[in-house]
């Protein structure tokens, strides 16, 4: 097993600049306090942080819950459930300190404000400035404010008409449909069917009466063509009734 | 040999040590020799290795961020990378692991599927880079990249802990894995 993966270090050391190693050049001598000092307060920052990093594993382990939950981690709910923890304790920790730095800040804005002579103060113009805009802020949100109400206005009136439209043209719609059902429904009817009959007799009495007055002038032999009120009356009662 | 543990040993004064797992010796090499000529104010280590888990007869300082190359344009560097998974510690998740996939440029030659690798970072929850290292540019880009995250998971950069940069860069990461 142990000869089965290889391994390589390369390393470098740090690079330019006093930082590193001993200082090499004599001609360097004042400079370098300065950057023994970097060096010096930069590792003590960096042994702060991997302290840091070093006792909450120690605290995290002292939790009993901890170690059993650490190996738990074959349920992806549970683990989006801790993700969520430390994000909700980031921000947390986030809001408390934006609310401490507000507190800092008002107490030396109040004491920096005792300090200092109110009229010529420039933080006086700044807050001048500041309630200017805020009133013009509130001037243009106020003007939106309306317009957007008129704007919904127009818009329910829209909709009001065009609610009304509609209501007329079912209404014609339903008027018309009607108008149809009882053209049909008088179609159908029994009186429309006598009249019919009625009509149907006449024309065939007509028609029959048509033909003996035809035959009689025929029968008659007389030269109906030369008289034109004759000719008129032959005429006439070729028409055919069932036509009309 | 046991598993790899992130915080078993103290750290070095001002040193910082990155352990580059993958198949593909020459990248790794490269990777590393960018990295080390990137700036930086504190020393750094480069281990490079194929596969874990590593020989314990070496005297190594500690460990403080691992690297998974995962190149694309072939599976046996996946499987391996899978197989050498198991011999980590799982405090090392806590931000202290990233993978880097390599070869996405060339997608013809791309024989594991991107969603592959992004389920992998997802399951493992740790942050998924993608660069080509065979270009040099990109390369000294992400050596640049890689050489931050080291600082702030050997705990160089005082505020900043591994665990949340973690969760400050899955901030970002979180809309594409909808699409999965």
């Amino acid at each position: 097993m142990e000869t089965q993966s290889e391994e390589q270090a390369v390393t470098k050391p740090a690079d330019s600049g006093g930082e590193g190693g001993p200082p090499q050049v004599a001609g360097a001598q004042a400079a370098r306090p300065e950057d023994r000092m970097t060096l010096l307060l930069r590792l003590r920052a960096q042994t702060k942080q991997q302290l840091l990093e070093y006792k909450s594993m120690v605290d995290a382990s002292k939790d009993f819950h901890f170690q059993i939950r650490f190996y738990e981690f074959d349920d992806e709910h549970k683990i989006e459930e801790l993700e969520n923890e430390v994000e909700e304790a980031k921000t947390a920790f986030e809001m408390k300190k934006l609310a401490l730095d507000r507190m800092q800040l008002s107490t030396a804005l109040k004491k920096h404000l005792e300090k200092v002579d109110i009229k010529t103060s420039v933080l006086m113009d700044n807050m001048k400035q500041i309630l200017n805009l805020n009133k013009l802020i509130m001037k243009s949100q106020q003007e939106t404010w309306d317009l957007e109400e008129k704007l919904l206005d127009v818009r329910k009136k829209r909709l009001q008409l065009k609610q009304a439209s509609e209501r007329k043209l079912l209404e014609i719609q339903t008027e018309k449909n009607k108008q149809k059902d009882d053209l049909d429904s008088m179609e159908n009817s029994d009186k429309i069917k006598a009249i019919q009959q009625n009509l149907e007799t006449e024309i065939q009495i007509t028609t029959v009466i048509q033909h003996v007055f035809q035959n009689l002038i025929l029968g008659s032999k007389v030269n109906w063509a030369e008289d034109p009120a004759l000719k008129e009356t032959v005429l006439q009662l070729e028409k055919n009734l069932t036509m009309i | 040999m046991s598993a790899l543990r992130p915080l078993d040993k103290l750290p070095g004064l001002n040193t910082a040590t990155i352990l580059l797992v993958g198949t593909e010796d020459a990248l790794l090499q490269q990777l590393a020799d960018s990295m080390l000529k990137a700036d930086c104010t504190s020393e750094l280590k480069v281990h490079l290795a194929r596969s874990l888990p590593l020989p314990c007869s070496v005297n190594r300082p500690r460990i403080d961020l691992i690297v998974f190359v995962v190149n694309l344009h072939s599976k046996l560097s996946l499987q391996s990378v899978e197989e050498s998974l198991c011999h980590l510690d799982a405090a090392f998740f806590l931000g202290k692991v990233a993978f880097l996939a390599t070869g996405a440029g060339r997608d013809s030659h791309c024989s594991i599927h991107r969603n592959t690798v992004v389920k992998l970072a997802h399951t493992y929850r740790s942050p998924l880079l993608f660069c080509d290292l065979e270009i040099e540019d990109f390369r000294a880009a992400m050596a640049q990249r890689l050489v931050r995250l080291l600082q702030i998971c050997a705990g160089h950069v005082p505020g900043v802990s591994a665990l949340n940069l973690l969760s400050l860069m899955r901030g970002s990461e979180n809309p594409s894995l909808e699409d999965l």
